[in-house]
């Protein structure tokens, strides 16, 4: 579905996610009203446990709902089964993880090609080098992921995700295993694909300063949104 | 990138466990093979060497019917006699279309050998035969010819001097034609020992069966040395049709006898299968323990190892995995630790064939000459397969575990 700038891409109304824990009932997400729009770079903050992940996991179709209703890219998402979420995702969206989640024993390149292998593309390694070329590691193509440090890795990850030309890319604490200016420049880096490609970036990040680099900053307390501010970009 | 390039790097990942589970795997395939090339070239060096007897069926004493194979394929142990006219009787029969007499006695070599290894070859076969219904019987035997071999002839008919040795037999004694032959027998019914020395008239050429380690003199004479001149150790006996109702119709006449046993090959060849069966089962058993050790092993591998890779996973999930990619991924890993050490595994059954078949001669007495481990294209092929699937079937629950985990747990589980 084409989106026009500045549609809503993501859309969630009184979205519940709610986890047994032996006998209590927590209620990680009681209830949460969220529209995220096209081109738009919005932060999620919040205490720990506050529900942030669970947020971004339910917006990402890694996690379903346990009430409410969530729509992608117009698509209604109640009820889909795992491959039906996967279905969903593959190719729409990026993930980058606080751990990077690289696979050690593939180069540089084919961790920024293992998604097109799942989406049957072939892949194409002048592409490849222009992805990485995007994230400043060109020259790091054929290195193994020990050989980087944890900035390059984070930076192969969201080349990674870059890859398959998603429409929203989803940053769960980024920069929580970097140092203060390698966090910042990730962060940079974020900016620019939202300036430059029109990409939605959706992050979440105990780091208040960067946080308001965004849009949008979405504050999240016991499972629900207690504020939303304009960003500073 | 394809699937199978990632599930390679992922097993290449812990080299050191993939190269155990993969010699595991191939240990158990080659004991298979072994075991698999033993039971094919066992069958076929005893029906070689049955073939090779030249005769469908014999007339011995009555006897243990093991003693009777043996008697047969190795021509030495547990002999008994029966009464040289049952060959006059039998011969008359209409069925019959050859029929040979033949007597076995044992020889000491006893201050006659030229070795000290007194142990194992201490004693020669001696065999008395009438040459013109031998030869009848075994038309391919032929005398060594070539280097070092001077041209050789059967001894006369009435000889009491001259014997024909074969092949192992000449090799053992390192003699050729014109060397004597010393052989020291203890006549039936006395207890002084009396040594013969007799004029070697030619060396036969291998041949793969008994025959290779006896030595052969005129019945009559084999007789007189042993002072049995009015015995035999069996009659070897070529029917005109051979069958089931043959051999059964043929019995009936000759079993009236109360001293004698009709033996037929086929019976033989039943007695020895079943001698050897025991064996083969234990052998089989410990294949099957030793590739049901390997599958656990692989299975164990595989699991181990998804579990350490449970976030990535996860993340391969996210990055827009199938369930059945992951499934996939998983199962080829699997696949390929099994066909490698399918592979591993046969090559070491051929390369090792020769040890296993010394090892399986010094355990048990086989009764045959020749290989008796043959591993063919078909068995080679075969273990392959059975390789290929038992990564099928031991890939599936680990492919299935992992292809079971959700995304978001399996990245917070591998965090």
């Amino acid at each position: 579905m084409s989106q026009t700038p500045h549609s809503v891409i993501i859309r969630g109304r009184g979205l519940k996610r709610y986890y047994r824990r032996g006998i209590e009932t927590v209620k990680a997400l009681d209830g949460v009203d969220i529209d995220i729009h096209t081109g738009e770079m919005v932060s999620i903050v919040g205490p720990s446990g506050s529900g942030k992940t669970t947020l971004v996991n339910l917006l990402s179709c890694l996690d379903a709902p346990s009430a409410g209703e969530l729509s992608l890219d117009g698509k209604l998402l109640a009820g889909l089964a795992e491959d039906r979420l996967a279905g969903v995702r593959r190719g729409l969206l990026g993930f980058i993880f606080q751990k990077f989640h690289l696979i050690p024993t593939l180069t540089v390149a084919e961790n920024v090609e293992l998604p097109l292998m799942f989406l049957n593309r072939p892949t194409d390694r002048k592409a490849t080098l222009a992805v990485l070329t995007s994230v400043g590691l060109a020259s790091r193509a054929d290195h193994r992921p020990k050989e980087l440090s944890g900035g390059e890795m984070q930076r192969v990850a969201v080349a990674r995700a870059l890859i398959t030309n998603p429409k929203v890319m989803i940053a769960d604490e980024p920069t929580g295993n970097l140092d203060k200016a390698t966090g910042e420049a990730i962060f940079s880096l974020l900016h620019s694909l939202v300036k430059n490609q029109g990409l939605t970036v959706i992050i979440t990040t105990h780091n208040l300063a960067l946080a308001y680099q965004a849009d949008r900053i979405i504050t999240i307390e016991d499972g629900r949104i207690v504020k939303e501010e304009r960003g500073e970009r | 990138m394809k699937h199978i390039t990632l599930a390679s790097k992922n097993l290449l990942r812990r080299p050191v466990r993939t190269v155990l589970t993969v010699s595991g795997v191939s240990l158990a395939v080659a004991v298979a093979v072994s075991l698999g090339g033993f039971n094919l070239g066992y069958r076929e060096a005893l029906d070689r060497s049955i073939e090779r007897l030249g005769f469908q069926m014999m007339i011995m004493a009555k006897g243990c019917p093991y003693e009777a194979a043996t008697m047969m394929l190795k021509g030495g142990t547990g002999l008994l006699y029966l009464p040289a006219d049952i060959y006059n009787t039998v011969k008359s029969d209409p069925s019959i279309q050859s029929i040979t007499p033949i007597f076995v006695g044992i020889a000491a070599k006893e201050g006659s050998s030229i070795r000290d290894d007194v142990s194992t070859q201490s004693f020669s076969i001696i065999s008395g035969i009438d040459t013109e219904s031998f030869m009848t019987m075994k038309p391919w035997l032929k005398f060594k010819t070539g280097t070092g071999y001077d041209p050789g002839r059967w001894f006369e008919h009435n000889s009491t001097t001259e014997v024909v040795l074969g092949f192992e037999a000449a090799q053992y004694e390192q003699r050729k034609v014109g060397d004597s032959f010393y052989a020291t027998v203890t006549p039936n019914g006395q207890t002084e020992v009396k040594t013969h020395e007799f004029k070697i008239t030619g060396i036969l050429d291998r041949t793969g069966t008994q025959d290779d380690g006896t030595v052969f003199m005129p019945l009559k004479n084999a007789q007189s040395i042993f002072n049995r001149t009015n015995d035999l150790t069996i009659i070897g006996i070529k029917l005109k049709k051979f069958g089931a109702v043959e051999l059964r119709e043929f019995e009936g006449r000759w079993l009236k006898i109360p001293e004698v046993q009709v033996v037929s090959l086929e019976q033989v060849k039943g007695t020895l299968v079943s001698l050897v069966g025991t064996a083969q089962v234990m052998i089989a058993a410990v294949a099957i323990i030793a590739v049901i050790v390997a599958v656990i092993g692989v299975v164990n591998t595989i699991l181990m190892s998804v579990y350490e890779r449970t976030g990535e996973i996860g993340v391969m999930k996210a990055l827009g995995a199938y369930r059945s990619d992951i499934f996939r991924l998983i199962w080829l890993e699997t696949l390929a630790v099994c066909t490698t050490g399918g592979l591993l595994g046969c090559l070491i059954a051929i390369v090792g064939a020769s040890v296993v078949e010394a090892a399986i001669r010094g355990l048990i007495n086989l009764g045959v000459q020749g290989s008796i481990v043959r591993i063919t294209p078909g068995l080679i092929g075969g273990a392959l397969v059975a390789s290929i699937l038992l990564g099928f079937f031991a890939g599936l629950y680990p492919a299935w575990r992992a292809a079971s985990m959700r995304p978001i747990e399996a990245i917070r589980e591998g965090e």
